[in-house]
Parts: C-alpha cells; structure tokens; sequence
C-alpha cells in the first residue's frame, strides 16, 4: 500500500512538471500575462468531449486518491497526455528558454512543491498524494501564481532597460514618430521609415517590435549616433501601456492607424480601446488620425483644441492629406488640391491607401516636400507576411498575409487577391480572426460571406473559427467549394497539387498552434 | 629589450618610407578576433562578411581560438557565439551576446564585465582582431585609432590610411598631385561655384564607403537642391561629371606577404540607362538583387589590363596599403581614370582571387600575420624630456 502511494505521488509530482511544459509555452505566447494560461485551460480542456472527458476523469481521480493511491496515477496519466491537441513544444510556436521563461518555471515548480508540503504535513503521505493529483490538474492554475509574483520583479528588470534606453534617446535626439492603433501599425511604420528614407537617416522598431521590452530594445541595439528619425511602433493590450511608454519615448509626431476590435477580450470595449490608444497624443506636436475610421475622425475634433491635427485618409480628397487609387497609380492631395501622381511600378500589388495616406502626412510634417512623398509612394515595399507576393514553384501566385488578423485588412486583401487572379483560381486559406471578443462569431462569418463572392475555393484551417466562416460563407448561393483541413501544412500541400499559372491563394492570419 | 621593441627596431632599419615591404615571416597570432557590424549603412553586409571570417578561421587548423565579436548599430560591442548564423541579427543582438567594453591605455582591449557576487571584469586575451566593418567609423579611421590607443593589433587599413581611403576628396586630390588620371571632381556646399566640367554630373558623398547617397544629377541647381535633401550629403559632397559611356573595372591589392594583384573585374549594370526594375523583379522571387552579373576575368584589351596593374601598384604605395584593398577604376575602354580606394571591401574581396586561385583562409591568415607583424601605429615621447615644461615654469615665475 506504501509503496504504491509513494508511486503515485511520484508520477503525480513527474507529470506536473511534464505538464507544465506546455502551460509555459501558453504564457510565454500570450505575453505572460496572468490569467491568460487558465482562459486557455479552460479552452483547450472544454474544448472537446474528449478533454473533458479526460479533465473530468483527472479530477475523479484526485478526489478518490485519499482512499485509493492508484487513482492519482490516472490522473497523472491524464495530465501527461491531455489536453489532446495541445502540443507540448509547439510548432508555430517553439518554447524558448529564456530567463524569463526558467525563472517562471521555477516558481511554479515551487508554488506546486510548497502544496504538496502541505499535503504532507496535514495529511501525511495520502494527504500529499491527494494534494499531489489536485496540483496536477492546477498546474494552468499555478503558473498564473506564478505569473503574478513575478510581475513586479520583471518590471523592476525592465526599468533598467528603460534607463539605459533613455538615455541613449537623450544622447543621440531624434525626432520620435510614436504610431499606434488596433491595426496597420506595422505596414503604417514600414512605410513612414520608406518615405523619410529618402531625405533622412530613419530607423524603425523592427519587425513587430510594439511593447515595452521590444522598444527598449530598438532603441539599444539599433539606434546608431546620428540617427534623425526613431519611427517607434506602440502597442497595447490595456489602458494606461502607451501613456508608460510614451513616458519615456517622448513622440513628437504620433500616429493613429484604425480603432478596431484587435485584442478586445483585454480591452473590453471598443472606447476603452480608442481611450487607451490616445493616450499616444497626450504631449505630442503632430497628431496624424486616419479619419477613415469614424472613431478617429470623432478624435480629430476632441484633439484639435491643443494639437496640430492631421487629417488623412485613403478615400476622400478633401481631407488634410489624401491617397487616392488612380489608373496606374496614386494621386498625392495635399489640403484638398492634387500635389503629386505616383505612378505604380509594373504589375505591382497597389499599397494599403489609409496607412500611405497617414505616412504620407508624416513625411510631409516632417518638411520633405509634396513632390518627393509623391515620387516614393509609388515603390512603397511590400510588408513581410503582410499581404507579401510571391511566385510559388508551381507558378501560381501566391499572397502571405499570415500576420494580418483584422476584418477591414482582411477585406483589403480579399481585393487584391480578386484582382491578382481574374481568370484563374482563387483561394483563400485561413482559420479566420481571434481577440474580437463578443464579435469574434459574426466578423467570421462576415469574412465567409466576403470570401464567398470572390473566391473559387475556401480552405478552412483548424476548428477555432471554422462554423462562422462555413456558415458566412453558404449565405451566397453561389458558395465555392469548401475544404476543412488541420492545419495550414496540409493546405499548402493541397494548393502545390491543384493550382498552376493563373491561379493565386491569400493566406490570411495563421493561428499559433496553442489555439484549437 | 622587449620584442616588439626588437621588432620595431629591425623595421626601422629596412625601410624609412611608409611602403610595403617585401616577403617576411610572420607568426601566425593564435588568438584570433573578428570584428564586424558597426553604426554605418553597411552594418548588415559587415555582418555577412565577418561571419564567413568566423567560420573560415573556426575550421582552419593552427588558429588557437577565434572570437566573434560584434559591433551593434548604436555602438556597443558584444561577443557572440562562433555558430551563429546571419539570421541571428534579424532583430538585433543575437540571444548568446554577452556584452562588452572596449577599454583604452596599456592593458587595455575588449573587457568582459564580471558576473556572480564577486564581480571581476576580465580581459579577452587577443592576439589580433580582423576587422570586417564596412563604412562608417569601422572603416573611416575612428576604430582603428580607438584600437590603436588600447594597443590591439588589427589588420587592415591604419587610421591615417583608412580616414584618407574614406575621403574620395583627399584621396582624388593626392591621385591629381601624384600625376595619376582621375577624373575631375570638386566639393559641392551651398556657396559652391558651377564647375569648369559640363552636366551631368554626379553627386556623391564625400565620405562613405558604397553607392549608398550616390545621384545623377542633370544640372547645377538640382545638384545644390539635393544637398539639403539627401542625409547622406550632410558631411559633405562631391560633383563629378558624369561620363555614361564609361565603365567599372575594379581589383583587389593586398600587402601581405607581399604586394599581389587580383584579377580585374567588371561588373554589369543589370539594364542599361538606370530604367526602374519592376516590380515581379524587385520583389518577387528571392535572387534578383544578390548575385550581382559581372565579368572575371574582364574581358579587356591586354595593353589596358596591364596599365591598371601599374597604376594599381603606384596608388598602394602611395596610400600605404594595409591589408586587401578593391581600388576601383573607370574606362571607356582606351583611357583609364582611377576612381575609389575600398580599403575594407565587402567579403575582404576574396572572390577576385582566381588566378591563381586564393582560399579565403589564406587570405584570412595572411592578414592576421601581417597585423602582428606591421604595427599600425607606433606612438613616440621622444623629445618631450622636460626641457619645455622647466622653461614654461620660469616664465610662469616671471609673470607671478
């Protein structure tokens, strides 16, 4: 009997640090923040009658481990293998040890040693065994323990960064362009750097560089002595982020790209997500509103008061600075009045109109004249995954979007894609959007709908989102034909064999591997 | 005496100009570190050829050991792991980096802070560092005088030798007093005067390493406009009248074990007349821009071939070549205008080596010899004995 509960209690102990593997890797993906790794649990273990089968197991069986040591051991199973689905190192995703990761590690290892201690010491060696198959199945539990003990000591750490970079930005003085919103951060980032480019020394936070951690990092590594431009990405997943890290940055120009329901399980509400990015604007110069989102052009009015305000827009003429689709080209507005055509490289995919037109007005602020935006709009590069062409072996085009996860970026591209294979097949493969909160179900459908009337093929990846878009997409009567696949390998497998010259697929969004 | 007063003596008793010397034994150094990244527009190509130095020399037997050591945009050094690949730069530093100090005065030299309780820095014990920074302060004198104070050896250009390779003026102006053909060319600023040569004409800055800022300009007054407009002009700016017929013809010097001439290149403009490249050329499909067309051997008139060589030697000697340098040339294909010294070129130009064939490795090792065995600086108090200061405290007495 002794030996078999001081087994028991061995493999309950054994598949708690197992199984914390990959609740890790969820909090390292969603940021570490804490709360976030049980709303995944909770998913992943609901999720399917499988997992909840085998979660409801897991629990029988630390409820009866008192009388019946054995029965942890089921648990312990349990939690080793399940939840089915969700991998341990990841795939998108690898976990990445890093020190922020280990010392997480460590503190939930010893959040779940302090519980069977006490298992221990109240109960003895059933207590521990009992507490040791509980701990199993709370392991999500606990390392949001541990997430948030270690909240204050990672903000500590980053402090010194902060410092550092600070004072870097004293030393070297450049202008901060602080550009923030709910989408098009980084196409409106990449094409600003692309526009100065042309008359100053610019450097931009790369990639998606958006937060606290990467920003300070930019400015670290990056911003070399005689630089005139930081072009600083800023992003938020609550109220109060962007004031800290403008706190710091000091942007002179600031930036609002769109208002949209990116992240909106974080934010709550949409007007907490517009009061949370305009926070950006508090002690800028300039302030730059892509007044084609109705909540901005809202803004643009509140601000006018103690801002220089900027109006652009990739629609309507009138406004303060204007892009507008002409054939072969864009014509550059400036106060309403034509200042510049740019005409298009050859069979070039024409850029996104709303973030040219607020690049555009940045570079204007910023003295180069309507003439020189004008003759680099037209070379505006391509974004990396967002909306990026190339040509697939098999000669069919092919269009990665895979970083793009909003409704009105993913209209756009739907657009594009129509009119990149007029003739040919038309594909879009995705596992829809995620974050959009309580609208999460209807944006998908709409998407369905959207992606009925263009495309000859829908290839659904994953289970995420795939009864919105099946359903969006029969709405049409003329629905096109539907496949559902896992995952995003077995549609690039499927496009390889069936599509040719002519043809053209759009990867829109690519779930990480820890959603279903 | 101690050997490298040994050394410099033996130096001083063989020559008395600044020329390169002939074949030498020199020892290989057996701690090796390369250098590469740097607050300059061609940080990312540095990083490319510092990296192919690193696994080059990691591979080669009779190196001891070999450090990576880079050199980031805003100017602080770090020692990264020996595997790691260009990717690893993608968004910075690469994760492995420790970070370093470069620290000047005797016993100085890149400095590793300590870590743990009883925190004690330690010295990277380097025997030679090849330096693989393109443009900007890697190239332009500034590290090279940095190391010089932290007595560090280092192979390429000194820091006289870089700063005049860095300044096409200076460089044209010394080629013109010397007697050599090159094309004209004067400053540009706001208060320049029209040049005696006609447009158009080209403008470029006047320090920097590549095309990078370079223009063709059709008149006087968009030149002057540009001024402003371009950053890369800020520093200064150079016109030169702009010849279409002509073309690139390049090689590679180096100085070490003795003075050796590459092969001559040129290099293809991909389309005539600078038309724009499309777009399904510019970003679809990954090669289009890397594997720049060339010519090598060129294929020119022999007359031609062997006036370049002889000039190539004349301007060596007149720069005091250190290290590999790509000196680039201009012809229409009878008259021949020396342009450009690169005195750190991209990949060390160690493709241009194929008559006959030189291994990068060589090349590597004969670069890090020639580092120990030709100082790039020698400083000297001689003369300041104290007779100044003794004079200089009367005159103070005087005066009180």
């Amino acid at each position: 009997m002794t030996a078999l509960a001081v087994f028991a209690l061995g493999t309950s102990v054994l598949s708690s640090l197992f199984g914390q593997l990959r609740w890790l890797r969820v909090a390292q993906r969603e940021h570490y923040m804490a709360g976030s790794v049980m709303r995944f649990a909770w998913r992943w273990w609901a999720g399917t009658p499988l997992n909840a089968a085998l979660v409801g197991l897991a629990l029988a069986g630390a409820a009866c481990a008192t009388v019946l040591p054995g029965a942890a051991i089921a648990t312990a199973v349990v939690v080793t293998i399940g939840p089915v689905g969700l991998g341990l190192r990841g795939r998108t995703s690898r976990l990445a040890w890093t020190r922020r990761l280990r010392f997480l590690g460590v503190l939930a290892a010893l959040f779940e040693a302090l519980f069977v201690g006490l298992g221990a010491l109240f109960g003895a060696l059933s207590g521990a065994v009992t507490t040791a198959a509980f701990v199993a199945v709370a392991v999500p539990l606990l390392v949001d323990m541990a997430l948030a003990v270690q909240a204050p000591f990672e903000d500590f750490l980053a402090q010194r960064y902060v410092r550092r970079a600070s004072g870097l930005l004293g030393a070297v003085q450049p202008l901060v362009v602080g550009i923030t919103g709910s989408y098009g951060k980084t196409t409106t980032k990449n094409y600003i750097a692309y526009l100065l480019g042309g008359e100053h020394t610019v450097v931009a936070s790369p990639r998606s560089f958006n937060n606290r951690a990467g920003l300070t990092r930019t400015v670290i590594e990056h911003l070399a002595p005689g630089t005139d431009v930081l072009v600083a990405e800023m992003g938020a997943y609550g109220p109060g982020e962007i004031a800290a890290l403008c706190g710091w940055l000091h942007p002179e120009v600031a930036v609002i790209t769109s208002i949209g329901p990116a992240h909106l399980e974080r934010f709550g509400s949409l007007e907490r997500t517009l009061e949370a990015k305009a926070e950006i604007t508090k002690n800028a110069r300039v302030v730059v509103l892509n007044v084609d989102d109705p909540r901005l052009h809202a803004l643009a009015g509140d601000l006018e008061k103690d801002h220089k305000v900027v109006r652009a827009s990739g629609a309507d003429e009138a406004s303060d600075v204007a892009v507008l689709a002409e054939s072969e080209g864009l014509e550059l507005y400036v106060a309403g009045k034509p200042a510049g055509f740019a005409k298009l490289l050859a069979d070039s995919l024409p850029p996104i109109r709303t973030n040219a037109a607020c690049a555009a007005a940045v570079a204007l602020e910023l003295g180069m004249s309507p003439g020189a935006v004008a003759s680099r709009l037209g070379s505006l590069p391509a974004v990396p995954n967002r909306l990026q062409p190339y040509r697939a072996a098999g000669g069919y085009l092919v269009l990665d979007d895979t970083f793009n996860a909003n409704p009105a970026g993913a209209r756009h591209a739907l657009d594009v894609l129509a009119s990149a294979a007029p003739a040919g097949r038309r594909v879009l493969v995705t596992p829809g959007m995620v974050e959009l909160g309580s609208s999460q179900r209807t944006e998908n459908a709409a998407l369905g709908e959207a992606a009925a009337g263009i495309v000859t093929d829908l290839v659904v990846v994953g289970r995420t989102n795939r009864a919105a878009l099946v359903e969006g997409c029969r709405r049409l009567a003329t629905s096109p034909s539907l496949r559902l696949v896992g995952r995003r390998e077995s549609a690039v497998s499927w496009a390889q064999k069936e599509l040719g010259p002519g043809d053209a697929v759009l990867f829109e969004n690519d779930l990480p591997d820890h959603f279903l | 005496m101690s050997n490298s007063a040994k050394r410099r003596l033996s130096e001083r008793g063989s020559l008395g100009t600044a020329q390169p010397e002939g074949p030498r034994e020199g020892g290989l150094p057996a701690r090796v570190a390369v250098i590469y990244g740097g607050p300059s527009p061609e940080h990312d190509v540095s990083i490319l050829t510092g990296l192919q130095a690193v696994h080059a020399l990691a591979r080669t037997p009779g190196v001891g050991s070999v450090r990576s050591l880079y050199w980031s945009k805003s100017g602080d050094w770090y020692e990264v792991h020996n595997a790691t690949e260009a990717a690893g730069f993608l968004e910075g530093v690469p994760s492995s980096a420790v970070r370093l100090r470069l620290i000047s005065g005797p016993g100085g030299g890149f400095v590793r802070p300590g870590s743990g309780l009883r925190a004690r820095e330690s010295r990277l014990e380097i025997d030679a560092v090849l330096n693989c920074c393109h443009g900007g302060p890697g190239e332009d004198g500034s590290l090279q005088g940095a190391l010089d104070l932290t007595g560090v050896c280092y192979t390429g250009p000194t820091a006289t030798g870089a700063a005049l390779g860095m300044d096409k003026l200076a460089f044209g102006a010394l080629m013109v007093y010397a007697g050599l053909p090159a094309l004209a060319r004067v400053p540009l600023s706001e208060h320049s005067e029209k040049p005696a040569f006609a447009p158009p004409y080209i403008l470029k800055p006047r320090f920097g390493g590549s095309s990078i800022g370079i223009e063709v300009v059709a008149d006087f007054e968009t030149a002057r406009a540009r001024l402003k407009a371009n950053s890369h002009l800020r520093c200064g700016a150079i016109l030169e009248p702009y010849h279409e017929e002509m073309f690139d013809l390049q090689l590679a010097v180096r100085s070490w074990p003795e003075l050796q001439l590459s092969a001559i290149e040129r290099p293809l403009r991909t389309r005539e007349g600078g038309e724009i490249l499309g777009y399904q050329d510019k970003y679809v499909g990954s090669e289009g821009m890397t594997s720049a067309p060339r010519e090598l051997p060129a294929n020119i008139e022999a007359a031609l071939a062997e006036r370049i060589r002889k000039l190539a030697a004349e301007v060596a000697s007149l720069v005091s070549l250190r290290g590999v340098a790509r000196l680039d040339f201009l012809s229409d294909g009878e008259d021949i205008y020396i342009n450009e010294v690169n005195t750190i070129p991209g990949s060390l130009a160690h493709y241009l080596w194929i008559d006959p064939r030189l291994p990068l490795t060589t090349l590597l090792l004969d670069l890090l010899k020639e580092a120990t065995a030709r100082p790039a600086a020698v400083f000297s108090a001689a003369g300041s004995d104290g007779s100044v200061l003794r004079v200089a405290g009367s005159i103070a007495s005087k005066l009180g």
